[in-house]
Parts: structure tokens; sequence; C-alpha cells
């Protein structure tokens, strides 16, 4: 075990058994001796193809004049989306099943095929000039002219980017900036702890090869989705809060980095200014750059998406759409939706709004979806992936709609 | 605002590979070659082989893809399930999670139950695999399991040699010596 990991569990020994390990599992570091008789678990993942005519569309719900469909199914597990230049082509990560879906855009149909299998929870892709990139946990690999090609020999090229060997929270998102540069995130190892070495709990950014590697954020435990504001081009993210300090807290993140280099909090300061209980400092959130707004208690902030398309209504112009998956370490279910974050290019004044909603129950607390990641295309219209169902859906709307209700 | 049906103008092409999933059937061929080194009650009786009476469905569904996508099980496996559809799969999990899981025989050290029974409740293992570690959802049950299958399957999470499901496992072995994985195994076998 490595010293630097502090053991924070409280759980009773049992007496009269000594017991040589200190380290307690990443899921459950930091959890008081008050939850030791909880039942809460990660919710399980569903491994097998969801026909369309079985998702339940009908329950969701959405403001006047907005409609979702099934853009594309079957695409078990479906996470982040990257597209080429004219958006013929989508690609999708996903986690457990290994996968990497190819989506090509007929306009009235779309057939779907795996571009990449046997990987280790590639949840990362991204394109750029005629190449995707595409992230494990231990690999990274790359198809130049993928929309030419077929994809079939792609390069590894993975000591280029130097991962590090911990694999919990460090599945993948990856984004082009707008400077051309790549942004990956390396989450905490744990759910709470002293990261064992400097290379987790940050977002990098690298030249496309790889090279250039700069640490632009630290002290950010788990981000799976971020995007540049449309005015000034700053990264804005979406952070998860620890888990086992009870259902209302810490909250998740929705950050915004105003010069590289600076400081989320991770493991001493959460959401708003909570101090960690159990990674303590002095001054515990002092330097930490809090907040545009917390995005709800183990909500499973996921990918976020500055709106700048023409479809949907002038008040969505610049608008922050988040895609929360939804909780497990909490009683009552809480996320499962869509919401826009409406805030100055500052990142003051926030304001949540649903926006897509119905994937859970409050009533009898259970869930069929799980929206998890967001592109734009071309018409304006939004694509939301859900990794529950392996869905994608496609949101549009029209005045004409808007004005019957 | 609730919306209208479902907006399927756009069918995706993928839809055409996809039978119905409700009322897909086991083929007997098929539970008779699990059924060689499974057992024919899913009680295993070969050393390695899992037992799978009483798993979980989620957990069995889950498993039964990884090994067709060539994830996670033996050779032997992934050859057995090579090209098995999504509805088949389904319907192995309901129906080995229908059978009735038997206690396993065998000697059993009282010092090494102790020791399992301690390590696993410091693990907290049973949160997910709830306290009678029966398993739950995704979570695979522990009672009753093969202890050497068990013990096994430890040590190829803590190589990073069981991806697929989340890091969960990986991360919750993390630091606990070879010989108490070994004693839980010896315990977990010995759950009823």
């Amino acid at each position: 075990m490595k010293k630097t990991i502090r053991f924070v569990a409280s759980t009773a020994l049992v007496a009269g058994v000594s017991l040589a390990f200190a380290q307690a599992p990443a899921w459950q570091q930091g959890r008081p001796a008050a939850l030791k008789d909880s039942k809460l678990a990660p919710n399980a993942a569903k491994m097998t193809v969801t026909p369309a005519a079985e998702i339940p569309l009908n329950k969701l719900t959405l403001p006047p004049g907005f409609k979702v469909e099934v853009w594309a199914e079957g695409l078990v597990g479906a996470r982040q989306i990257a597209m080429n230049d004219d958006q013929s082509k989508a690609w999708v990560g996903t986690r457990g099943i290994g996968r990497v879906y190819e989506v090509a855009d007929y306009g009235d149909r779309r057939n779907v095929r795996v571009l990449a299998d046997k990987m280790n929870q590639p949840g990362g892709v991204a394109f750029r000039n005629g190449t995707l990139w595409v992230f494990a946990i231990d690999k990274v690999l790359r198809y130049d002219g993928i929309e030419a090609n077929y994809g079939t020999n792609p390069k590894d090229v993975t000591a280029a980017f130097n991962l590090p060997k911990q694999q919990h929270h460090n599945w993948k998102y990856v984004r082009f900036g707008p400077d051309g540069k790549l942004y990956v995130p390396f989450g905490a190892p744990c759910n709470i702890c002293e990261p064992p070495s400097k290379e987790y709990a940050q977002i990098r950014r690298y030249n496309a090869d790889g090279s250039g590697m700069q640490v632009i954020a630290t002290g950010v435990r788990n981000t799976q989705g971020f995007d540049w504001h449309p005015k000034t081009k700053e990264l804005w993210f979406t952070d998860h809060g620890r888990d086992w300090l009870g259902d209302d807290g810490p909250e998740d993140e929705l950050n915004r980095l105003s010069k590289p280099g600076q400081f989320f909090g991770f493991p001493y300061c959460h959401a708003n200014g909570v101090a960690d209980p159990d990674i303590k400092r002095a001054d515990a959130c002092k330097g930490v750059t809090l907040p545009v707004t917390t995005m709800g208690p183990h909500a499973a902030a996921m990918d976020l998406l500055f709106y700048t398309g023409k479809m949907f209504p002038a008040e969505y112009q610049g608008v922050a759409f988040v895609a929360r998956k939804g909780s497990w370490n909490r009683t009552k279910k809480f996320g499962y939706d869509v919401v826009t974050v409406r805030a100055g290019a500052d990142g003051k004044g926030a304001k949540i709004v649903p926006f897509m909603t119905g994937f859970m129950s409050a009533a009898d607390n259970t869930f069929w979806g799980r929206p998890s990641h967001l592109a734009q295309l071309k018409d304006g219209s939004l694509l939301v992936t859900d990794e529950q169902l392996g869905a994608i859906y496609r949101i549009s709307y029209s005045a004409a709609a808007a004005k019957k209700k | 605002m609730k919306l209208a049906g479902l907006g399927r103008r756009f069918l995706s092409g993928a839809a055409a590979l996809f039978v119905s999933t409700a009322f897909a059937q086991v083929s007997p061929d098929r539970i008779a070659a699990c059924g060689g080194c499974h057992g024919p009650d899913g009680n295993s009786p070969v050393p390695g082989v899992p037992s799978l009476a009483g798993q979980p469905r989620v957990f069995l569904e889950n498993y039964l893809v990884m090994t067709r996508e060539g994830i996670r099980g033996s050779e032997v496996m992934q050859a057995l399930l090579k090209g098995i559809s999504d509805p088949e799969i389904t319907a192995i999990a309901r129906h080995y999670n229908g059978l009735r899981k038997r206690p396993v025989a065998g000697d059993t050290d009282a010092a090494m139950l102790a020791r399992g029974r301690a390590v696993a409740e410091k693990s907290l293992c049973g949160s997910c695999h709830l306290p009678n570690y029966y398993g739950q959802e995704q979570v695979p049950r522990l009672a009753s399991q093969r202890e050497d299958f068990l013990y096994e399957a430890l040590i190829a999470y803590r190589q990073n040699k069981r991806p697929g499901g989340d890091t969960i496992m990986a991360a919750s072995i993390y630091g606990i010596p070879e010989s108490d994985l070994k004693a839980m195994a010896h315990y977990f076998a010995r759950s009823e």
C-alpha cells in the first residue's frame, strides 16, 4: 500500500481479530460508522440492447414546443459523442461493454456499427481534422482518415499520453479546445483521499500528438463533461462531489477556469465551500476556486454544452445545458434529467432550470434512463445519450408546436 | 408538457438486427453445453468453474455480454458464446437465476472462517453483495460459490484482469493481503 494514501474509513474493528490492511475500498473511503449498514450501491448498468419500441419516451417532459425522438438505438452504454465536421458521422464512447460505436447519418435513417471493441472503458472520443481519438482507461487509439477509411487500423498512441496506473475515476471524457489542444481529465482514484501521486485529480491539455502536456486545473475529483464559453472561450466543466457524507451533499459542481492552474479544492474543500471532514487542512477552502453553481447532491452532473444553435428560442442562446445522470449514493434518487444553467459570462448569478425530466419517478424511487452526454446538430437540435438504455435522443423545437399548447 | 408518443420516424438500421427480447427461449442444447462444466443444475462440480444457480439475472446477463465481447471469461467461454444474441443471453440468465444454489461440500477451517468473516465485514462487502451475500442486480452472489473460483476471481481483480464492470471491485480489495483474500473465499463459500 502506498503510504501517501491516507486511511479514512472508520468502520468498527471486529473484536479479537487484528486486520493488517488499512486501505479502505475506493468507493467507501470516508464512509462514516453511521453509514456502515447502508445498502446504497452503484446502479446496475444494462448491457443488452433496448429496442426503441421499448423506450418510454412518453414519460419525458420538455418545455412547450420541444419534441424528443429516438435518433439512434442499440448503442449499449452510450456516453460521449464526437462528430465529424459535416456531422455525417458520430462516434460514441462507452464504459463496461468496451465498445466505440460509429453512427452514420443518412438523414432519414442511421446505421450503427461497432468501430472498436474489447477495450477497457473507452469513454472518451474526440474528432479533429479527419482524425478520431479514442481514450480508454489504459489505452489511446488514433484513427487517421476515419471518414474515408473504415477505421480498421488505428495507431496505438498510448505512450504519448502517460496515463497513470490507478484506474478508478480514470475513464475518460476528452475534447479539443478552441486552442486546438486536446483536453483530458485524470480523476481521483478514490472517493476521498490524498491522491497517491500528482498525476490525479486534474485536467491536462496536450498537443494532438501528446506533446506539450500542461496541467491546467487541479483539485478536480471527477469531471465527465466540459465546454468552452461561446463569448469568453473560458473552460467550464462539471465535477462530481464525494460520496458517503449523507443525502444532501456535498453537491456536484459546475466550474469555470478563468486562468490556467487554478485549484478547485479536492480533497480539502467541496461544492460551495464545504471543508472535508476526513482529509483536513487549515483553511480548507483557502485558494480554492469555488464553482459557478452547485449542481445538486450526488446528481452525477455529466456533460456540459453551451447552446449556440438557431433552432431553439432566443432565450437559449449561450445557455449551458447539463446532463445529470442521477444519484446512487443517496436514499432518494436525484437528478436523472437535463437542466439549463443561465449565468453571466463571469459565472455570476447562475440559475438552474429543469429542461428534460421524467427519467425517474420520485413516487417509487426508480429510474429508467440516465442522460449522459450532449451534442448540438447543425440544424440547432440537441442530441442526448442515454447510458442506461443505449439510445441517443434528438430534441428539436417548433414555434408552431409551442403555440398549439 | 407531455410529449406525444414515440417519434420513431427515424429507425436505426441496427434495429433490424434485434429480435424482440420478450419471449426468447433458451435452447436445451445450449443449457446442456453449459451444464457440462457448470453442472446440470447450475451447481458446478468442476474446480475453478463457478456455480451459476441463484445468481442475480442482471449479473449473469452482464457477465455473458462481457464474455461474448471478449472482455471477460476464459477463451473457452468466449468461443462458446461467440455471436450469441442478447435475447438468448437474457434467457440463459433467467434460467440460471431460477435454479437453486446448494451448499458446497468440504472441510471448514474455523480460524480461516473467522478471519474471512472479519475481513469481509470490515470491507463492507455486504453493502453491495447484501449481508447474506446473495448478491443483487449487477452484483454477484458469493454465498455457496466455489471457494477456488472466488479466490481466483479476487486475484484477477487485484491484477486488473477483470475489466468491464466498474473499477470498484479492483479498488475494493486494494491493499488486502492475499492470505485474507483466501480467507474471504473460504468464508463466502461456506455462507448459505
